[in-house]
This record gives structure tokens, sequence and C-alpha cells, in this order.
């Protein structure tokens, strides 16, 4: 009698789940991480209208960056446990969350891969996509960026010699500019420097001093620049070299604006939040799928011509 | 080399009080070998750079480098005279900038207030790792090492609390003129006006250590403690101030380097730690504590910025930058060994 009535509520509920829009929970990073809390803004942005369709989206989010392939696959078993119709999850470390990832999907879940991983590892495991950034074609972005300008001499300036992601960057700057017929070459400075700024200045001033071919210069973060920005000016070259940053902080815009920086580039976290999250509920609810793939969210330019709608998307907590 | 003379070490200047002038006396002090390594590194990058790096822009090159170091590696040597460590200055260097920063550049209010705010978080902290120095007795290597991490974490914390980044602009306009001229203008257009504060603080450290009975306690808390004690010397309240000396320093840099670079990061500084004391002990300072001077510390941090910046006037592959400025330092310090041994092994003859 008891089991019966049992059986039929769950069934019941079962069918009610079926009925109802798409329920996706989003695995992530702690929403203190100023990148992270882009990437939620995005997601909750594409909340608004999975809810109006009476969908829900659940945000699981890292307590500590300690453990991070085993806790991201322990928030992946929660979310099946939840029984949601969507996961999107970064794939940080395939070898502790590439299991969860398959037991999702062989609970019936659909699986889009977000910010870590790439289209291969998506295929592999049976995800629909992959939505993110890659580091060498961020770097390419820039070197392109560089030729264009006519800027054919740049350094990289890597105070992380050696770091996988970093390096892919300062070799897609030198691959995208030689497309336009320039050279970049890498500058890796000793470990002693890293984070001590002037010597990162004083580093940047006499590399320029020393080779008065140099026309364009990058660093491999966004407190480099502001290094870099008073090396430049040491060297009495502002304005005859130009500054780009991968990633930016507030200082750096403001030298966009200013007209003392060139460009940076950006992954456009809140992209990523944004487009991983909709594209999965059209895929669960509609039947969407992009026939592009992977979605990449990166490289975007911020230079002058775009400078004020980025100080305007910061204001909004979305750049 | 004026100044040479003018700083000898109390323990050998007592020693050879009232004898005359000889050169072997010159040659015992403990700044002897590091001035030694100082010119031997500065003819091998004459040797291999030429003389770009001692013109006008080369100078200022390694003498920035070296000023923000010198003001921090100084109180960090006089700890290790003293017999301890302080590490956690590599989070108090970002800790002066971000507090910097976040008062006046985030949220607009007087640079002066927050220059106080970044010295009084210094004095704060000092206070806490000198305490805990005395009070639990557990080496400072781990005592200053748990408040390097907690002040990492309090510097994380608050900055995304308060700013929701990591990375604080501080505009020139936000400083304004006065703090821009004291702290972040560039003196003819190249010398970064900390390396005036360094000078200025060398000569006091000069003058306390070696012309007044604080710097004989120090070195007698270096060489034993107990008996330090015993002879009457507050060696607790000498070790908070050293403590305070060297957090507030590390601040000050911060803040400097806040106002000069006009942005804070908070994950700059952990590569002072391992600077300074590389300074200290090229500077001649035993490891072990109660040997060294202050001239000599500033010899090993011009040593080693030589050595860090030289490497940029050089054609060397810069690949191998590491390897040069290890292989280098370690030259330098073997060099002051030679003559630490033969100062301490030194006995003048009775009269």
């Amino acid at each position: 009698m008891t089991v019966t009535r049992l059986l039929a509520v769950s069934v019941l509920a079962l069918a009610a789940t079926a009925a109802t829009a798409a329920d996706i929970a989003v695995i992530g990073g702690k929403t203190d991480d100023p990148f992270w809390a882009k990437i939620k803004k995005g997601l909750e942005d594409a909340a608004m209208a999975i809810e109006r369709d009476g969908g829900s989206v659940t945000y699981l989010q890292l307590q500590t960056y300690d453990n991070l392939g085993p806790d991201a696959a322990q928030l992946v078993r929660t979310a099946i446990s939840q029984g949601v119709d969507g996961i999107v999850v970064p794939n940080w470390v395939p070898e502790a969350e590439d299991d969860a990832i398959r037991a999702a999907i062989d609970a019936g879940i659909t699986v889009m891969l977000m910010n870590a991983g790439n289209i291969d590892k998506a295929r592999e495991l049976g995800a629909i996509n992959y939505v993110g950034n890659d580091e060498y074609q961020a770097g390419l972005a820039a070197g392109r960026y560089f030729g264009d300008q006519g800027v054919m001499n740049v350094i990289c300036v890597n105070t992380v010699p050696g770091a996988a992601n970093l390096e892919a960057r300062c070799q897609g700057v030198a691959d995208g500019l030689a497309e336009k017929g320039g050279t970049a070459e890498q500058l890796p400075l000793p470990a002693t420097s890293f984070g001590d700024p002037t010597a990162v200045a004083e580093a940047i001033k006499s590399t320029l001093l020393g080779n008065e071919e140099i026309r364009g210069l990058i660093t491999i973060s966004a407190g480099d620049a502001d290094s870099a920005a008073i090396g430049i000016q040491q060297a009495g070259k502002t304005g005859e070299v130009m500054l780009g940053s991968f990633d930016f902080n507030e200082a750096g815009l403001q030298r966009i604006q200013a007209g003392q920086q060139g460009f940076a580039v950006d992954q456009q976290p809140y992209l990523q939040g944004f487009l991983a999250t909709s594209l999965l509920n059209a895929y669960i609810e509609f039947g969407n799928n992009l026939p592009v793939a992977p979605i990449a969210t990166g490289p975007g330019i911020v230079d002058s011509s775009n400078i004020e709608a980025t100080l305007a998307g910061v204001a909004k907590g979305a750049r | 080399m004026t100044d040479r003379t003018a700083a000898a070490s109390p323990a050998l200047a007592r020693r050879s009080a009232g004898r005359a002038f000889s050169p072997g006396s010159h040659l015992r002090r403990p700044e002897a070998g590091a001035l030694l390594g100082l010119l031997a590194v500065t003819l091998f990058f004459l040797v291999f750079g030429g003389t770009g790096f001692l013109q006008p822009a080369g100078v200022a090159s390694w003498l920035n480098v070296a000023a923000s170091l010198g003001i921090v590696a100084i109180p960090v040597g006089l700890l290790m005279i003293a017999g301890e460590l302080d590490i956690s200055i590599g989070a108090m260097i970002p800790a002066g900038s971000m507090t910097v920063a976040i008062i006046a550049g985030h949220g607009d209010q007087s640079i002066w207030l927050a220059i106080a705010a970044a010295l009084a978080l210094g004095v704060v902290v000092g206070w806490i790792n000198g305490t805990l120095v005395n009070v639990t007795g557990v080496p400072s290597l781990i005592v200053t090492m748990g408040t390097l991490f907690a002040m990492q974490g309090v510097v994380l914390g608050l900055s995304v609390l308060f700013t929701g980044t990591v990375s604080v602009a501080l505009p020139p306009e936000e400083s304004g003129p006065v703090a821009k001229f004291l702290f972040g203008q560039f003196i003819g257009g190249a010398f970064q006006v900390v390396i005036v504060w360094w000078i200025l603080l060398t000569a006091l450290y000069v003058f306390y250590v070696h012309f007044s009975p604080w710097g004989n306690w120090i070195f007698a808390m270096g060489g034993d403690r107990e008996s330090a004690r015993n002879a009457g010397i507050p060696t607790r309240r000498m070790m908070v101030l050293l403590y305070i000396l060297s957090a507030t320093s590390a601040a000050f840099v911060g803040l400097c380097q806040a106002i000069l670079f006009n942005s804070a990061q908070v994950s700059a500084g952990m590569s002072y730690i391992f600077n300074a004391i590389i300074a200290v002990v090229v500077g001649g300072v035993l490891l072990t504590g109660g040997f060294g001077s202050v001239i000599g510390i500033v010899f090993g941090t011009l040593t080693f910025a030589i050595v860090n910046q030289g490497i940029y006037f050089t054609d060397f592959d810069r690949n191998w930058s590491s390897l040069i400025i290890g292989v280098m330092l370690l030259a330098a310090v073997l060099m002051n060994n030679v003559f630490r041994r033969m100062a301490l092994n030194y006995s003048p003859k009775r009269t």
C-alpha cells in the first residue's frame, strides 16, 4: 500500500520534472574571485530567460581552490543527485573530473564544458561543446593587432618563464606577428624580478635602451603592464613603443583611455557564463545546436575604439 | 671610500680602537669582502656589457632596484645579526601598497591618511611578530612564515571585500603632487626618489647601530641571547623594535611603489624575501647572527642589484639570466667568507 503510493508519487514527480523547463547546474570558482564574479554575472543574465520559461539555474561554487579537481568532481556528482537536466562545468583537472562528467552523461544529463578544457575533450566525453578561451589564440590576436598597427618588432615580457599557458601566449604573439611580416621575441625575466615592479620596469627600460629597434611590448599580466608603462616612460619611449597586455586592471583601462597603452587582450568571462548557460538551455529545451565548435569567447581586444563601452561594462560588473 | 672608515662594526672597532691606521684593520671589517664583491661584479659587467650600465640611465637602472630592496634589507639584516629572520616582509610590501591604493585610490580618502594607515599596519604586524617570537620561543622563521601567509590572506580578503578586485589603481591625481614628489617622483627623470629615502635611512641606521649602545645590544643578542639579557640588555623590547622596523620598512616600500606605479597588486612582493636575505648575506652578515655591518648590507644590496640588472646590458641569452645571477652571487659570498675568516681569526697583539 505505502510502497504503491510512494511509487505513484515518484512517477508523478518524474512526470512533473519532465514537463517543466530545464534545470541547469553551473559549476564554477569562488564568487569573491573577480574573474568568476564576471562569469556568474553572465550566467545570472542567462538565467532570467530560462526562469521565465519555468527552468532554473543553480550556481555550485568551489569553497577553495586547494583541491580543485576532486572538489569539482564532487560538485558534478552533487548536481547529478539533484536530478538536473544540464550541467555546465570547467574541466580544470581532467584526470579527476572526467569520471564524474561521464557519470552525468550516462545519467542522461547534457553537459557543456566551459572556461577550462577544449573541444577535443568535449567530444571525447560526449559534452555538446566547449565555451572558453585559448591562450595561444589570444597570443595570435595580439600579434596580429601589433602587425595591423604597423608595429613589427615586439617583445613579449614573461615574468614567469616556463608556465605553459604564458609560453603559449608569447608563442602566439610571435606567430601572429610573423603572419604580418614582423618578429616578436620573448624576454624571460629571472624569478628574482617576479613581483618587484621596479625590477620589471628597469629590466624593460634597459632592454628598450639596448635595442632601439623595438616598437611594441606586451606583458603576460595586467600588473606587469603597470611596471612596463613606467619602464617605457623611463626609456623615453612613450608614444614610440606600443604597450599591450594580456588581461587588464583598472589602471590599464585608464592608460588605454588616456592613450598611454595600445590595447589589452581579454578572454571575456561574462560571455563564457552567458553563452554556456543559454546555449545548453536551448539545446535541452529546443534542440538548438550551434555548428560552431569550440565557441571562443576570447580573445577580445580592448583599445581606444571600445574603451568607453568596456568601462561601462566594468561599472556593471560584466568586464 | 670615506664611508668605510665611518662604519666600523662595534665588536671589531672597539678591539682596534686606539691603534694607528693600518690596511689590515680595514680588510678585517665585515664590509670589506662585500665591497670587493661589489667591485668584482662591476668589473664583470664592464667587461661583458660595456660602460652602458655606468651611464646615468644605467646607474638608475640598478640604483632604483637597490633602493627599494635596501630599505627592507637593512632591518632584515639587523634581525639576522640579532639571530632572527623576518620573511613576513613578502606580505607586508603588498599590504603597504594595497592599503594606500584602497584608501586613497578606491576610497578617495586623503593620501596622508592612507600612508599613515599603511605604516601603522606595519607597526602592528611587526609588534605581533616580535611578541610572538618573544613569548612562544618558536623559531622566527616559522613565526614570520605564519604571519606571511596570514597577511597575504588578510590583504586578498580585504581587497576583494572592499574593491571586488585584486588590483587597485592609484591615479596621480589621487596621490596629489606632494605625495608624488616625496614618494613617487623620478629625480632627473630617471632616479626614483626612494633612493634618497634609502640614503637617509642608511645614515640613521649607521648612527644607531655603530655609534650608539643600541648597536652593541643587537650584536650581543646575536652572539648570546642569555648573556645579553643577563648583562641588562632589554632583549625582548629590542626584538619587538627590530620586527616593527622591518615590517614598517616593508610597508613603506610598498606604499612608495603604489604611488610611483599608480597601481597596486595583492600578489607582489614575495621575491623580496629571498632577495633581501641574499643582499644581507652577500653583504657579509653571518647567517647565524652576531656579525655584520650596515654598510656591508648596503654593498650587498648594490651587488645584488647590479648582478640582477647588469644582465640587460650584456649580450647573454636571457634564458641564462638566473644561472648567471646565481653563480655571481655565490662567488660574492665565497669572497666574503675569506675575509670574514680573516677577521674572526685575527687577534691583535696585546700591549
